[in-house]
């Protein structure tokens, strides 16, 4: 039923403005998602992230590349081959919810099975179980327009669940909601999704969102996708500067290679100060380097001894209430960190010392 | 906390010495000052017609006298078999000319809104022109085209050895002409409902696995349906208060429908006064009933998008038919627009309208200014410009004034009683313009020494009929500015007139501007209530252009025609200028 998704060297070029100018909005973008998984790509507006997944829904048609379902070909557009949406056997879900405002519940999740010629007791067993599913068994024959934006998107997560799709696409299905329910409903979607079984590609620009939901994290950026990994690969090991800094690591702190050894390697930082931290690919001694680090992995105040110990100053504290965060001056830059807990020990002007673990600082080439 | 907060918090704050007392009457006064004008504007005329329908006395002879009302009179007019006739005539000329307009305006609003057709743009707003030329000159133009006899449709075709005849003076003339000229109406309301459609609604059809024509059948129609029924519903309206149509192909064939039967009443000798407020007021129930499902088809069902972000719509590639779709649009434009201006210069140069055969009608010798010279050597002519321009003038100062006062009130105020204004603003949308004419006939013509007669009544007959939109329009432009640019020059010390005239004045002066100009075209080019209110001092130019079309002499109607079309376009294109697109909402609503 579900299948795999295999994305070859996909590439989308707009052509736009006066004079016209070519800009590749997907750039030799090339992915697989196993049967059953789900793969989240994330980036900022305009990345590239939406058309990769138009292209595969076929809405979009990209200038090069293949994108191949279970073993057959939709798109090829070098060998002539593309699969017109409504043949592609994919379901998909509308940052806009889409649902069709003239129809109720019912009539939209059957209408897909009613453009297959689904017989009518399977159909209606079908849209049964998937609003159990969604659990809108009671909305069946309300209005599409009575229902609030979550059950809205419930109603189309329906509809594209209910024929048994090889893949679904979502195109940021959570962005209109507000908060609170955005955090509900992103955990019934996995939940959903994974209890079908389908494979499913899912957009976002919101990292918590990725995080929960996807197996995998693809990180993209001006049409190319920098980094495809497991939400903590991406966490924990980020690719480029981009990369962490997008997924939370705000803290940036130049400095020039002094040695490497291994993965690791010492930094010259500031006046005279020495820090180590993981080198990225392309480092060696001598490279200038910017080093990224989480506000929340600087250690304040560290028992004990041990590597990248720093005397900072506190430059300045905001409280948060249920955290703080501090603004640390260390070998000339600010840093950020991050106190959990609703008491703020430190305070403004105090001298304290910091701990940045070397295997959760990254220093990329600049 | 500051000592004067916290002494107003206890309510122990001082009584400012400017807090005045005296001036709470000023807001009362003011609603009655409004109240009274819209009584004097709309409801006294509207009330005599009514009193005119249910008397069987003539206020010219008698005066007003309310001592014999009753339905009964009334009831005599509606059972009438001529004016059964009449409104069964009128029902199918505007239903049939809507669904012609249903048909096209429909196709066009696709064509433009959905395919990637070259020269979507122009094609786009050529469609729009024959929403500015007057009903009476597309009458003309369309007689001379289409006339049984000496139709130039018909002798080309006859000359050319074709078995083509067409006849426009019947009914399937009438829906013909009404159809073309009213389905930019339904284009407008339909374009923009395509425009704001979700795009992904319909791609979420595609998704599903159904076709591009299911798709279409379920999910695009059913969605702008009621936008298709609210243009369809609005042109049917304006057709049924359009009387230069109906004159010009309806009578010759003796087909009279509700507009052109009014008129006649009024003509015949003795005027049936009584009769014809009986008639208007059928009109008018059918005009408010048709309004009522109109507004509920607008409000009623209306799909709003739920992201609210502007959607470039989905472009169709058609292929090679993109070419056919071109070629249509091409055909409709050059029918409404090419062809019939073809007619009225021909016939304006044409010394005579006779043509032997068709090199004659290239023939250069027979083509001279004749026509316009002997327009103008009668001094009605350049005097019934002047005074529509006079009556022009007055209407849009009036009804500027007084829309901006209207608007301003109901908008931005707390004004006792904006509510039951607005209302009694929003009446006239209900009355044909017709109607608006027997009703302001039958409110003066009785009092000897009043308006009747004079310059004044045209005005305020357009300032009534017009009002709506005028009001309308000026709201909008009000409602844009942030309330909060008002407080803040209150805050500033600016009285409320004062911050009228130095702030909301000057930033909605584009609106006012747009307003006024539209107003002084729309009152230009109006016919229906006209033709009860002028007088021989006070003929307005679209009533002299009937009158010489009734005069038979259709080289002069031409050359007027081409004239007040010419007149048109200079204003239209300067009002556009003026408030970019303004003057194309306005007409729209008014026909």
């Amino acid at each position: 039923m579900s299948s795999e998704l295999r994305v070859e060297q996909l590439r989308k070029v707009f052509t736009t403005g006066k004079p016209p100018v070519a800009k590749a909005a997907v750039d030799d973008v090339s992915f697989t998602i196993a049967a059953g998984e789900i793969v989240v790509l994330l980036g900022p507006s305009g990345c590239g992230k939406t058309t990769t997944l138009r292209c595969v829904a076929g809405l979009e048609h990209p200038t090069s590349g293949r994108i191949v379902i279970g073993g057959t070909m939709y798109t090829d557009p070098q060998a002539g081959v593309l699969v017109p949406p409504r043949s592609r056997n994919l379901g998909m879900v509308f940052q806009s919810y889409a649902v069709w405002p003239h129809m109720t519940v019912r009539q939209n999740v059957a209408y897909p099975l009613k453009a297959r010629g689904t017989p009518r007791a399977e159909l209606n067993k079908a849209v049964a179980q998937a609003l159990d599913l969604v659990e809108l068994g009671s909305y069946a024959d309300r209005p599409v327009t009575q229902l609030s934006g979550g059950q809205m998107q419930r109603v189309a997560l329906a509809r594209s669940m209910v024929y048994q799709p090889q893949i679904l696409l979502l195109d940021e299905p959570l962005s209109n909601l507000d908060a609170q329910l955005r955090l509900r409903l992103r955990d019934d979607l996995r939940r959903i999704i994974k209890r079908v079984g389908l494979t499913a590609l899912y957009v976002t620009h919101d990292q918590t969102e990725a995080v929960v939901l996807g197996d995998r994290i693809g990180v993209m950026r001006d049409g190319k996708l920098l980094q495809l990994d497991t939400p903590s690969e991406i966490y924990n090991r980020p690719a480029d500067l981009f990369v962490a800094g997008f997924t939370g690591a705000s803290n940036v702190i130049d400095g020039t290679v002094v040695s490497r050894d291994g993965a690791f390697g010492v930094i010259a930082v500031g006046a005279n100060e020495r820090l180590t931290a993981r080198l990225g690919d392309g480092v060696s001694e001598g490279s200038a380097v910017k080093v990224a680090l989480r506000p929340d992995n600087v250690g304040l105040s560290p028992v004990g001894d041990g590597p990248n110990r720093f005397k900072v100053r506190v430059a300045s504290r905001h409280y948060q209430g249920t955290q703080t965060v501090y603004e640390l001056t260390l070998a000339g830059a600010t840093i950020e960190a991050l106190e959990v807990g609703s008491a703020a020990r430190h305070d403004v002007d105090s001298e304290i010392v910091v701990a940045l673990p070397p295997e959760i600082c990254w220093a990329y080439a600049v | 906390m500051d000592a004067q907060a916290t002494s107003l918090a206890m309510g122990g704050a001082k009584t400012n010495p400017h807090a005045s007392r005296s001036h709470r009457w000023l807001p009362w006064a003011w609603a009655a000052l409004l109240l009274a004008v819209l009584s004097f504007l709309i409801i006294y005329p509207t009330s005599m017609l009514l009193i005119g329908a249910l008397t069987n006395v003539n206020p010219v002879v008698d005066g007003y006298q309310l001592s014999d009302l009753s339905i009964a009179n009334f009831l005599t007019v509606a059972a009438n078999p001529n004016v059964a006739g009449a409104l069964l005539n009128s029902l199918i000329a505007c239903g049939g000319g809507t669904i012609v307009a249903v048909f096209i305006g429909l196709s066009f609003a696709w064509v433009v809104v959905r395919t990637n057709t070259p020269c979507k743009a122009l094609i786009a707003s050529a469609g729009m022109l024959p929403l500015f030329v007057p009903p009476l000159v597309a009458g003309v133009a369309w007689a001379i085209l289409g006339s049984p006899k000496t139709g130039l449709i018909n002798l080309i075709m006859s000359k050319m050895g074709l078995p083509i005849r067409i006849d426009l003076y019947s009914m399937t003339g009438m829906i013909f002409v009404f159809g073309i000229y009213y389905a930019p109406y339904v284009y407008m309301f339909t374009a923009a409902a395509l425009r704001n459609m979700d795009p992904s609604l319909e791609e979420a059809a595609e998704i599903s696995g159904a076709s591009a024509t299911r798709t279409m059948a379920t999910v695009t129609f059913p969605l702008i349906m009621p936008a298709i029924i609210a243009g369809m519903l609005l042109s049917f309206i304006i057709m049924l208060g359009i009387y230069g149509i109906p004159a010009v192909l309806g009578s010759p064939a003796n087909i009279p429908v509700l507009t052109t039967y009014i008129f006649a009443l009024t003509a015949w000798s003795p005027p049936q006064y009584n009769t014809a407020a009986s008639v208007a007021v059928i009109l008018m129930i059918v005009t408010g009933f048709l309004v009522y499902l109109q507004q509920k088809a607008i409000s009623g069902r209306s799909y709003t998008t739920v992201a609210g972000k502007a959607f470039r719509p989905r472009a169709l590639n058609l292929g090679p038919w993109r070419f056919l779709t071109l070629g249509l649009a091409i055909v409709y434009i050059f029918v409404v627009v090419i062809l019939p201006t073809l007619a009225l210069t021909v016939a304006a140069f044409r010394k005579f309208m006779f043509i032997r055969d068709i090199p004659a009608l290239f023939d250069m010798t027979q083509y001279s200014w004749i026509h316009f010279n002997k327009m103008f050597d009668n001094p009605l002519t350049l005097q019934s410009i002047y005074n529509s321009m006079y009556v022009g003038v007055l209407t849009a100062i009036i009804g500027g004034i007084l829309s901006f006062a209207i608007g301003y009130t109901i908008t931005r105020t707390q004004t006792p009683g904006r509510r039951i204004i607005d209302i009694i603003t929003t009446i006239p949308v209900a009355i044909p313009g017709l109607v608006i004419g027997v009703a302001y006939l039958w409110a003066w013509i009785g009092l000897p020494g009043g308006l009747y007669g004079t310059f004044w009544i045209l005005a305020l007959a357009f300032v009534a009929r017009f009002l709506p939109d005028t009001v309308k329009a000026l709201s909008t432009s009000l409602m844009q500015l942030h309330k909060e640019l008002e407080e803040a020059a209150w805050i500033c010390g600016r009285g409320m007139l004062g911050t009228i005239g130095t702030i909301v004045l000057p930033l909605a002066r584009p609106g006012v501007v747009a307003g006024m100009t539209l107003l002084f075209i729309l009152a230009i080019r109006e016919l229906g209530s006209s033709l009860f209110l002028y007088s021989s001092g006070t003929m307005v130019m679209a009533v002299q252009l009937l009158g010489y079309y009734e005069g038979g002499n259709i080289g002069i109607t031409a050359a007027f025609s081409l004239v007040q079309m010419a007149l048109l376009a200079v204003l239209i294109t300067c009002t556009n200028w003026l408030s970019r697109g303004a003057a194309e909402g306005g007409v729209v609503r008014t026909g």
